[in-house]
């Protein structure tokens, strides 16, 4: 899938909610561009950062979302590998604020 | 008031923060799993697909796999998953799960030219049976064969070694393993006397140098790459060296990077021998201790049939093995024309390159591993360059030492564990004995409580050899099972698909999905899968690992294992055996194989009551005792004591796994140093003890060029191999739609200049020609692969596109694994 549509195409809606959190490696002197890059991936936010390192989670309604775009963060220039950590689903009415 | 999304984002990012080693504001330790996930049944398993056998949690409900994610307690991946591990769930649920027996019959019965049509497991059985038995009484064991696999569960190996070498009397068996690591396992043997690598994965947090030999970690052993990439950033003196004959991921991370001619990795790694001895590196107390230099035999041939043109003209395709004991002065003398300038001529790697990569083995400070798969292993001088990179580790004494690592990497889940350890190739028995060896046959004959001379001492067929006995009409029964061969073997329209369709064959496919191999047989029986049953991996690294049965198969769909099982009780001995082994051994007359293979005391010996209550077993339960664990057992008993042992069959139920030795109930995590490995005794140092005299042997061995090479009529080289996406032939994650949308297609990886020069454009429809066959696909120029003018590289993951018709079937004439890297071909507008 080319690039241009990962990070251009808005998130659609659907019954399901899915969040995964993924690790990146990437050369340090590319981390301003790929931290652009990613970020410009609707659905996508990093969290968390250091030097070589990232921390992103993908949400979207199914789980071919989320690969795409975890395939299309290991294809970046600069990258060096984008591994799954976590994947949560839940049905998308599961949205509601509740205490915890 | 935290809104409950922000709650389980929480979790997703603390998760993957622990599992990078990376600090966060101070956050509390939360379950890795949330909400109703908490309410599924949790249980660990390996994953289903490459080599490096990461762990993974597998919840289930209401009998079916519901999600996977990467186990934080195993070793290996820490958490981590890679995009085919976080779809590993999906395998088993494709639309076209196969879920009964299918024969190709007309007129109500059996047909070749008939159409598949189902029928019962009894019809089946009735059938094959009958075929097999015809097949036996008209030409004798060596007309049976059975082709397996390094996705088979070690009890099924196993078993299937004890059905066909002690059942049916023959060494026609061989794993799909072949095509994979059969190089890498023959140069273990020959260098060390034992198979298997002697360190393992936590030399990634040790090396201060790693240097991949043609491999793209990157894509195919993601998760091990993400702890090369660990160290490399963690570390700035850490260096990264990639060959490759062209450009793919794993170069992102490269300090030396380098694009060498095919084949030209053996000139390489002579020049870097050369350049340790020249420049005074050899470690001369290790070599002087540990080490034997021996003269290889050159221009042995390329593994074609017998009748080629170049096998007629080498000069010891006989004796491809031979080889003379040599001095250390004339190893060094024979390397010596192996200069830098030479090297680079042959290669066309930079000098400056070939240097800098030369000293990352010849400086004693720097702790270097070498990692390798495909790229060695399928290589018509396979086993030549992988004891190249043995001599370079043996020479300056890097072996055998936290960070000091030549590793050879698998592509299968248990190529190691059941390929290698049971041993399931033509030439092996157990705990890395041989069938030549009549030391070794009596023995097992022993432990498996079978007539004394009943084992047969001839090799079996090898996988290519296989594939032409069935076309030559020589092979005439034929059970494959858990491959793809037919789209995996090379030069399949003419070598492989004519033997399946021969008249006088009868062909067996024992599968999960109707793959091409499976449509081209005679016989379709469909099979049970990964947490289907309860299963045993040995990953590359030497860790043995178990799961198990987590939901039952679908439909009629049964193991592997009940399978085999099975099978054995349709034969009696008096029709397999020859009457004067019976006449002398009465007790096992009017048995069943079953009986006397698998009710023997040993194998039965364990009670249904052993099987954890919290599991289904359906094999256990539909014979009456626990098969697997009787099974292994009796396995294991081959290699403890000397070095293979095994732990006890419950504990691997506990642990994420052991690397064996285990020795009272300690892993081994580096082999052949004193203090590492318990079978190295004090003063002792280093000791490579599978070889009678402890040494190591070197091997001096020549450049020589490969089978085919481009001309002017197939201008360019063609190398083929895998994707992230794709797990070889794509049998099942073809079937995973994310998987399959994200590379729906195999495409032809060429540089823009050689795509402009034939007229072609990225996206161009073209044909891939070689002198025997041809496939249709589309140009890219652009991806992810980037390969140098004059070569392409097309991956073979792809069922409609078989680049596999234009492979050639040379062999490593040592080890008879394909050479899927090298051969010619023209690319062509449609």
């Amino acid at each position: 899938m080319p690039l241009e549509s990962i990070s251009t195409a808005p998130v659609p809606a659907g019954d399901e909610w899915h969040v995964a959190s993924i690790l990146v490696h990437l050369r340090p002197e590319r981390q301003d561009a790929v931290h652009a890059a990613v970020t410009a991936m609707q659905g996508v936010e990093v969290h968390a950062e250091e030097r070589g390192k990232m921390v992103v989670t993908v949400e979207g309604p199914q789980e071919g979302w989320i690969a795409d775009r975890m395939t299309a963060i290991h294809l970046l220039d600069g990258v060096l590998s984008a591994v799954m950590v976590f994947h949560h689903v839940e049905p998308a009415e599961a949205s509601a604020p509740q205490d915890i | 008031m935290l809104d409950r999304r922000d709650f389980i984002r929480a979790q997703a990012v603390a998760a993957a923060a622990a599992a990078g080693g990376m600090s966060l504001p101070a956050m509390a330790q939360t379950s890795m799993i949330a909400g109703e996930d908490a309410q599924l049944k949790w249980s660990k398993a390996p994953c289903r697909f490459c080599g490096t056998g990461c762990g993974v949690m597998v919840a289930t409900k209401d009998n079916r796999v519901v999600a996977t994610h990467g186990d934080m307690q195993a070793e290996v991946n820490r958490g981590l998953n890679c995009v085919k591990g976080y779809f590993l769930s999906k395998i088993m649920y494709g639309q076209d799960r196969l879920t009964q027996p299918l024969l190709r019959m007309r007129d109500g019965k059996y047909h070749k030219d008939g159409e598949f049509r189902p029928v019962t497991w009894d019809e089946a059985f009735d059938e094959m049976a009958r075929q097999w038995k015809r097949a036996l009484k008209e030409k004798g064991p060596d007309a049976v064969g059975m082709f397996g696999s390094g996705q088979w569960t070690i009890w099924e190996g196993y078993a299937a070694s004890k059905l066909m070498r002690a059942g049916f009397r023959t060494n026609n068996l061989d794993p799909n393993a072949r095509h994979c690591m059969a190089s890498a396992a023959v140069a273990f043997i020959r260098t060390f006397g034992m198979d298997e690598p002697m360190g393992c994965y936590d030399d990634f947090e040790h090396a201060d140098a790693f240097v991949l030999w043609g491999s793209n970690m990157a894509e195919m052993h993601p998760i091990l790459w993400t702890r090369i990439t660990d160290r490399r950033l963690a570390h700035k003196h850490v260096k990264v060296a990639v060959l490759s004959t062209f450009e793919h991921r794993s170069f992102e991370l490269a300090d030396i990077p380098m694009i060498f001619e095919p084949g030209t990795d053996l000139a390489i790694l002579n020049f870097i021998a050369n350049h340790i001895i020249q420049t005074g590196r050899v470690n001369k107390e290790f070599v002087e201790k540990h080490c034997n230099f021996r003269l290889g035999q050159k221009d042995i041939g390329y593994g074609l049939r017998p009748e080629n043109v170049l096998e007629v003209r080498a000069a010891n395709a006989k004796d491809p093995t031979d080889s003379k004991p040599m001095s250390f002065d004339e190893f060094a003398k024979f390397v010596s024309d192996y200069t830098v300038e030479k090297a680079a001529e042959l290669s066309k790697v930079p000098k400056e390159r070939l240097l800098a990569l030369a000293e990352l083995y010849a400086d004693p400070k720097t702790k270097v591993m070498s990692l390798w798969t495909m790229g060695f292993n399928q290589h018509v001088r396979g086993v030549w360059v992988n004891h190249m990179v043995y001599n370079i580790h043996l020479l300056t004494g890097k072996i055998s030492e936290p960070g000091n690592s030549p590793f050879s990497l698998t592509g299968q889940p248990s190529a190691c564990g059941t390929a290698r350890e049971v041993g399931t190739f033509a030439h092996r028995l157990p705990a890395d004995m041989q069938v030549t060896n009549p030391v070794h046959r009596a023995h097992t004959e022993e432990v498996w409580k079978i007539p004394k001379g009943l084992l047969p001492g001839k090799i079996g067929y090898h996988a290519v050899l296989m594939d032409r006995m069935l076309k030559d009409g020589k092979l005439n029964a034929f059970w494959i099972m858990v491959n793809n061969n037919l789209q995996a073997a090379p030069n399949t329209n003419n070598e492989t698909y004519p033997g399946y369709r021969n008249p006088d064959n009868f062909i067996v496919v024992s599968d999960a999905y109707p793959t091409v191999t499976a449509s081209a047989a005679d016989l379709i029986l469909p099979a049970a899968m990964w947490v289907e049953k309860e299963g045993a991996y040995g990953n590359a690294e030497r860790r043995t690992h178990f799961w198990h049965q987590l939901v039952t198969a679908p439909g009629e769909a049964r193991s592997d294992l009940w399978q085999i099982m099975e099978f054995s009780k349709r034969f009696t001995t008096d029709e397999v055996w020859p009457a004067d082994v019976l006449n002398a051994n009465p007790q096992y007359v009017g048995k069943t194989l079953f009986d006397v293979l698998f009710r023997n005391g040993t194998v039965d010996r364990f009670p249904l009551s052993e099987i954890d209550p919290e599991y289904e077993n359906r094999e256990s339960k539909a014979f009456g005792f626990y098969v697997q664990k009787g099974l292994f057992e009796e396995y294991a008993s081959f290699g403890r004591g000397h070095g293979h042992d095994l732990a006890p069959f419950d504990t691997y139920h506990q642990v994420r796994g052991l690397r064996w030795p285990v020795v009272e109930g300690k892993e081994t995590r580096w082999r052949y140093r004193e203090g590492l490995d318990p079978f190295v005794k004090e003063g002792e140092g280093v000791k490579f003890y599978g070889n009678p005299d402890g040494k190591a042997n070197v091997f001096a061995f020549p450049y020589e060029p490969p089978a085919e090479s481009p001309d002017k009529d197939f201008d360019l080289w063609l190398v083929t191999g895998r994707v992230l996406e794709h797990w070889h032939s794509g049998s099942m994650t073809m079937r995973v739609p994310e998987l399959y949308r994200a590379m729906p297609m195999a495409l032809v990886y060429m540089h823009p200049d050689d795509a402009q020069a034939r007229g072609l454009r990225r996206g161009s429809e073209v044909t891939v020609m070689s002198r025997r066959g041809e496939m249709r696909t589309r140009v890219e120029t652009r991806g992810r692969n980037r390969p140098p003018r004059g070569v392409v590289f097309v991956p073979w993951f792809d069922s409609a596109r078989l680049i596999n018709k234009c492979t050639l079937d040379a062999t490593d004439p040592i080890s008879k694994q394909t050479d899927f890297k090298k051969c010619a071909v023209k690319v062509v507008a449609v």
